[in-house]
């Protein structure tokens, strides 16, 4: 085939392509994980807060 | 907060696995093209993405209207977690679109009208969820909210009828009128397209149900936190 023929060699820009679409649905997921992990825990000690102050109260 | 929904776990598998079907059937059962070449192959699942981006979109119109009307805290919850997603999956289209536009159009970015108004869209709804965060009140930033996410709607089919409205150098996919022109020429590639699309749907819905107990542990949160500050006053 007549190089000038032959199609355009984008598998490196194919693979690149995929690994952001894929890398940015995995980062996302990560950042959903991280933030519940941390909401979980900051309600946690917001409820243990509540129930020493609740104690304190009825002495 | 409950444990994860039976339900919830067998959606995540359930996604996890389309996604795998999805990837080979975009990489290599659909056939190359011949003249882009294996870059080509972005297409399916950047469209995807942009589906997924107009979908979360319409999803937190709607959304917003039915908390309008009824004012139900959960509407607003399934508005702000669907622009969250909207707005991750139209940034995935955009640079999806870029890398392969770069050795198509021998360009990283061009003007072009459905890059611009895509690009606008996702300015708009990245503005949604700092308006959110500027206004303290619940019940001031759900109603603030769902205005803005019904007008900030306008912009999702802009974006859509861009390249039908105004002269542009983006593919036609949608009513092109003849499978060559909108670039799946093949039946294979029509079956990885469709197959991406119905992928990403998953995706969509499965991020959905988790953002979604994100945001009531967030709100469980707010209260708890309210509670503690109107014992001590």
């Amino acid at each position: 085939m007549n190089p000038i023929d032959a199609p355009v060699d984008t598998l490196s820009y194919m693979v690149l392509g995929y690994a952001v679409i894929l890398g940015c649905v995995v980062l996302y997921i990560a950042s959903l994980a991280l933030r519940f992990r941390h909401l979980r825990r900051e309600l946690e000690v917001a409820e243990a807060i509540e129930r020493d102050n609740a104690d304190e109260a009825n002495g | 907060m409950e444990p994860m929904p039976k339900q919830l776990k067998i959606l995540n598998w359930l996604t996890i696995a389309l996604v795998a079907a999805g990837l080979y059937l975009a990489i290599w059962y659909a056939p190359r093209e011949a003249i882009m070449g294996e870059v080509q192959r972005v297409f399916y699942f950047h469209v995807a993405a942009g589906w997924v981006g107009a979908l979360a979109f319409l999803v937190a119109a709607l959304s917003g209207a039915l908390f309008l009307i009824r004012r139900e805290r959960r509407w607003d919850r399934v508005a702000m977690s669907s622009v969250e997603i909207g707005v991750v999956f139209t940034f995935i289209n955009i640079v999806s679109g870029s890398i392969w536009a770069r050795p198509i159009w021998n360009t990283w970015w061009t003007w072009d009208p459905r890059l611009v108004t895509a690009t606008v869209m996702a300015l708009v709804y990245l503005a949604y969820i700092m308006l959110r965060q500027s206004v303290d009140d619940p019940d001031r930033r759900a109603r603030f909210a769902a205005v803005y996410s019904i007008l900030g709607f306008i912009s999702v089919p802009l974006t859509f009828l861009s390249i039908r409205i105004f002269r542009s150098i983006h593919p036609v996919v949608f009513g092109a009128g003849d499978a060559l022109s909108s670039g799946m020429s093949s039946p294979r590639m029509q079956v990885a397209f469709f197959f991406s699309l119905l992928t990403f749907s998953f995706i969509y819905g499965t991020l959905l149900w988790h953002r979604l107990r994100l945001q009531h542990l967030s709100e469980k949160l707010e209260i708890q936190k309210m509670k503690m500050l109107s014992a001590e006053n």
